[in-house]
């Protein structure tokens, strides 16, 4: 199965789990929305950061506390 | 000159000394909303009598009499925020808002209310459910978004200063294509309170939209609460990245943005220093998904059911697409904002500033918004954002300042972004740069003509 088609259903069946109704505008606006995110989300997805320790609470105002 | 067309800070100290009454500025700021704003839509609703009434109660502060917009993402006392849209799907109300306090308590006068790209969802400023506002500098380009109204309105002259609200670049994205100098403030440091975010939000900002560093500095402190006393930049150590930021732009941009650069390491006495910062191209997914799940707080699959008609479509499906993101993949983008904190503080140890184009080609046509690029053409969101998410998904403080005209005639904006705390480096760097160039980019006006400004 390649991207276009793993697209094609993830669409629909992420609506139907939820329950969500959508029109072909909708869906026409999802797939695009899709092409343009689901690319790098994969990467994001696929990038090993297991020794990134999460900030607890982080204060975004404000250098971080040194890892 | 007319008082109207004078720089934020001298129409405050206008008033101060007695030389401007700021009733009759007020008035004169409503009959020039009256006669320009037709034309750029950037002004979505006046309230003369609440203003008038503002006017009469001002206490003696630093912005006494001076007439300001701010953007319709906030409550006012008279009138919940629409954030541009047919609906929002957080509950609004009337009310006191963290910025309406800090402008009524520092003596200003809230004059009207800015348009927005609807759900604050776009950099261009071309949908909202009043229309879209248009760029003074061209009628047929986009403003800029999401705060398209408060950046239209200080670039036409109808105010002098705005307040606008960044989450992924909505202050300098449209201060870029309007000219204007936009602050997006260190994460936490300006009043949010009143938003229907501000609990839940680790992104959003308000702050300023002016013409210049001085004004934007005025407007700022007031937002802040707290002084930020000019300084010197001496000595800038400017950090260049060479990454799809500053070389995935139009060649205009480049050149324009590169040479301001270097003007600005010799009005500092500084340098630039080639630096790198790795996974600065995570930032951009990684700020999406933040956002994204944060807007959705609350939001059930069934409420996506129940959408106003009137909501665009594009708002429509992209909702319901953002319904279907990973919980994964916001967790991960977790991670990468760690990461990337960490490298910037490591990186602020070496210089002062980060450096490159606010925006990576000037405005689009309203009706096309896409941009030509050295890798093909993408829309402007698409674009745009890459450049402004790592601000939003650190913390850390941006500021955009209009650097030459491309184009077309149309601004082109240099960002400038500091350590967690250095707004006032900004704003200083931001200065320094303004002197360099004689002033002659926060000096520029747009052919007002055209938008009914010919007296």
């Amino acid at each position: 199965m390649d991207a276009a088609d793993r697209a094609e259903q993830f669409i629909p069946a992420g609506l139907a789990s939820f329950g969500i109704e959508a029109d072909d505008v909708d869906l026409a606006v999802m797939s695009a929305a899709h092409q343009m995110f689901w690319p790098a989300i994969l990467e994001l997805l696929s990038r090993d950061l297991s020794d990134v320790a999460p900030e607890r609470q982080p204060d975004l105002s404000r250098a971080p506390e040194a890892s | 000159m007319n008082a109207l067309d004078l720089p934020l800070r001298e129409q405050a100290a206008a008033i101060a000394a007695g030389d401007v009454d700021p009733a009759e500025l007020l008035e004169a700021v409503l009959d020039r909303i009256a006669e320009r704003n037709p034309a750029i839509n950037a002004v979505v609703e006046t309230f003369p009598e609440r203003s008038r009434e503002m006017l009469a109660a001002a206490p003696d502060g630093p912005l006494y009499g001076v007439p300001i917009l701010i953007k319709d993402e906030w409550p006012l006392p008279w009138r919940a925020q629409r954030f541009g849209a047919a609906e929002l799907l957080a509950p609004t109300a009337p009310g006191e808002s963290g910025p309406y306090r800090a402008l009524r308590d520092a003596g200003a006068v809230i004059v009207g209310v800015g348009n927005m790209h609807e759900l604050g969802a776009g950099s261009t400023g071309n949908v909202s459910v009043y229309g879209a506002a248009r760029n003074p500098w061209d009628l047929e380009r986009c403003p800029g978004g999401s705060s398209s109204g408060p950046a239209a309105a200080v670039a036409a002259r109808l105010v002098a200063g705005a307040v606008g609200a960044d989450g992924l670049g909505s202050i300098r994205f449209p201060a870029a294509y309007c000219g204007l100098t936009g602050l997006k403030p260190t994460f936490g440091r300006a009043a949010l309170a009143g938003h229907h975010m501000a609990a839940i939000t680790s992104l959003i900002v308000s702050g300023p939209l002016c013409a210049d560093a001085a004004d934007c500095r005025l407007l700022a402190s007031v937002l802040f609460a707290e002084d930020l006393p000019a300084g010197e930049a001496g000595g800038l150590r400017i950090g260049a990245v060479r990454d799809a930021v500053s070389e995935d732009v139009s060649p205009e941009v480049r050149a324009t943005c590169e040479a301001a650069i270097d003007e600005l390491r010799a009005a500092t006495g500084g340098e630039v220093r080639e630096v790198e910062l790795a996974d600065l191209g995570s930032a951009t997914m990684a700020a999406i998904l933040a956002i994204n799940a944060e807007s959705l707080s609350g939001v059930t699959p069934q409420r996506l059911n129940e959408l106003d008609p009137e909501l665009s479509p594009i708002a429509r499906g992209f909702l319901k697409y953002r319904m279907l993101l990973p919980a994964a993949a916001v967790m991960q983008a977790g991670r990468v904002r760690t990461l990337l904190r960490r490298r910037l503080a490591a990186l602020f140890a070496d210089v002062d500033v980060l450096a490159w184009p606010t925006i990576p080609a000037v405005a689009p046509p309203l009706d096309a918004p896409l941009v030509e690029l050295p890798s093909g053409t993408q829309t402007a969101d698409q674009a745009n954002v890459r450049g402004a998410a790592l601000a939003n998904l650190t913390g850390i403080p941006a500021i955009s300042v209009p650097v030459g005209l491309g184009s077309g005639g149309l601004p082109i904006g240099l960002q400038l972004q500091a350590a967690w705390g250095g707004d006032a480096l900004l704003l200083d760097a931001a200065a320094a740069l303004e002197r360099a160039n004689e002033r002659r980019w926060v000096e520029a006006q747009p052919p007002l003509a055209g938008i009914g400004a010919g007296a």
